[in-house]
């Protein structure tokens, strides 16, 4: 299940690319999707679907990751500066940055 | 599924049998001309629902411009951390209160009523196994309507038809010029977008250029490619979508470019050309640092560049 909602939202994110940038929260909707039902399946998706109804023409938006303390930059960046693990690290950085 | 398709399928043929009994009249309850309009008149009527979001987001995008200091400012401070620069243009806008993107919700919630109507023009299509018509009514396209509208002709060719399912030559030409006409528009909608309608991208963000330019050329041809199995009503319905964003993008970037895009560089251009054939003194730009010089727009910007300087 994971696999199969992480390929539509790769198929959305690709399409969305070569559309205005639309999202109103840093990270994107979809990102943020991906992340959560990574990490946390069913009640990732859950808070994959509150918050793409939050992102609606009456919000104004903002940083709003998954889990702070673990994307943010401020995080990474500690993380990086400690290099707990290296491959960790890159993963996070992609989830990051796409 | 059927409690939340149901009403979709009720939404989706319920407007086109409206618009059907509007158009009836001129055109006749049975001709294509009044089935293709039907079609047309629903996506005008979710475009012209979804304008006012649309006139909110270009007014924030125009507010914008006041912040450009403070955007350029995050730019040059995190050069180096996009991530880190992408949360701080957020938190800009949030305090301010005047977020220039558009939502994901709207968006989204469009592709379910997309959804709907494919299905019930498949309905209209559908066929049993020998070969025979036998369409499906979805929500109010049943009885009459739908015998109606399984035999409206779209330029010859059954609105009902898909290119795959038909070996008449008319169906064939007229998918094919619609899927051109789809791949054009979404080309050049998608073109006009990253040449003009986008802030210039720094070399950090090539990959996303490489991609964007890849989906470029994919796209229309992933339409190419799918639009065959489609019928003649869905393509009509996609046309006319894209129709019209090319259309809205159109007028966005000739009146409310991005600021940054070379578009807005152009209006900016024209717009101070024309302040200084009217003869009228542009104030304030010995204040401001000389590449911001060109960008001073008319006398209506400056109100607001005062104010900041006071700060």
């Amino acid at each position: 299940m994971k696999r199969i909602a992480d390929i539509f939202i790769k198929a959305y994110q690709a399409f969305s690319s070569t559309r205005e940038a639309k999202c109103k929260y840093y990270p994107s909707c979809s990102n943020y999707a991906a992340v959560a039902i990574r990490r946390y399946g069913l009640k990732g998706l859950a808070m994959a679907s509150w918050r793409l109804l939050r992102c609606n023409p009456w919000s104004h938006g903002g940083v709003d990751y998954v889990d702070y303390e673990l994307d943010s930059a401020d995080a990474l960046a500690s993380m990086r500066s400690t290099m707990v693990s290296d491959n960790s690290n890159n993963r996070k950085m992609k989830e990051g940055v796409l | 599924m059927g409690f939340i398709l149901n009403p979709l399928y009720n939404i989706v043929s319920g407007v086109m049998v409206f618009f059907h009994n509007v158009f009836s009249p001129i055109f006749g309850a049975d001709s294509g001309v009044t089935w293709s309009l039907s079609i047309m008149g629903l996506v005008v009527l979710i475009r012209i629902i979804l304008i006012p979001l649309f006139v909110k987001q270009i007014k924030s995008q125009r507010a914008l411009t006041a912040l450009q200091p403070q955007m350029k400012a995050i730019q040059n401070k995190y050069k180096d951390d996009r991530q880190k620069q992408s949360e701080e243009m957020m938190k800009l806008y949030k305090e301010h209160k005047t977020n220039p993107l558009a939502s994901c919700f709207p968006i989204l919630a469009q592709a379910p009523i997309f959804f709907a109507l494919f299905t019930v023009l498949n309905g209209i299509a559908a066929k049993t196994d020998a070969g025979v018509p036998a369409p499906i009514a979805r929500g109010f396209l049943k009885g009459e309507y739908l015998e109606s509208a399984a035999q409206a002709k779209f330029f010859g060719a059954k609105i009902s038809e898909s290119f795959l399912g038909t070996d008449l030559l008319s169906v064939k030409i007229v998918t094919v010029i619609l899927i051109l006409f789809m791949s054009a528009t979404t080309f050049t909608t998608q073109k006009q977008l990253m040449t003009k309608g986008m802030p210039k991208m720094d070399s950090s963000n090539n990959m996303m250029l490489q991609q964007q330019k890849i989906m470029l050329y994919l796209f229309p041809l992933i339409f190419a490619i799918s639009g065959v199995n489609f019928p003649v009503g869905v393509l009509i319905y996609w046309s006319t979508t894209n129709l019209w964003t090319w259309g809205q993008q159109f007028y966005v970037i000739k009146r409310n470019p991005t600021p940054g895009s070379p578009a807005y560089e152009e209006l900016q251009r024209k717009r101070s050309h024309k302040a200084k054939l009217e003869g009228k003194e542009i104030e304030g730009v010995e204040g401001s640092p000389a590449p911001e010089a060109p960008k001073v727009e008319g006398q209506r910007q400056q109100p607001k560049k005062a104010k900041k300087k006071k700060k």
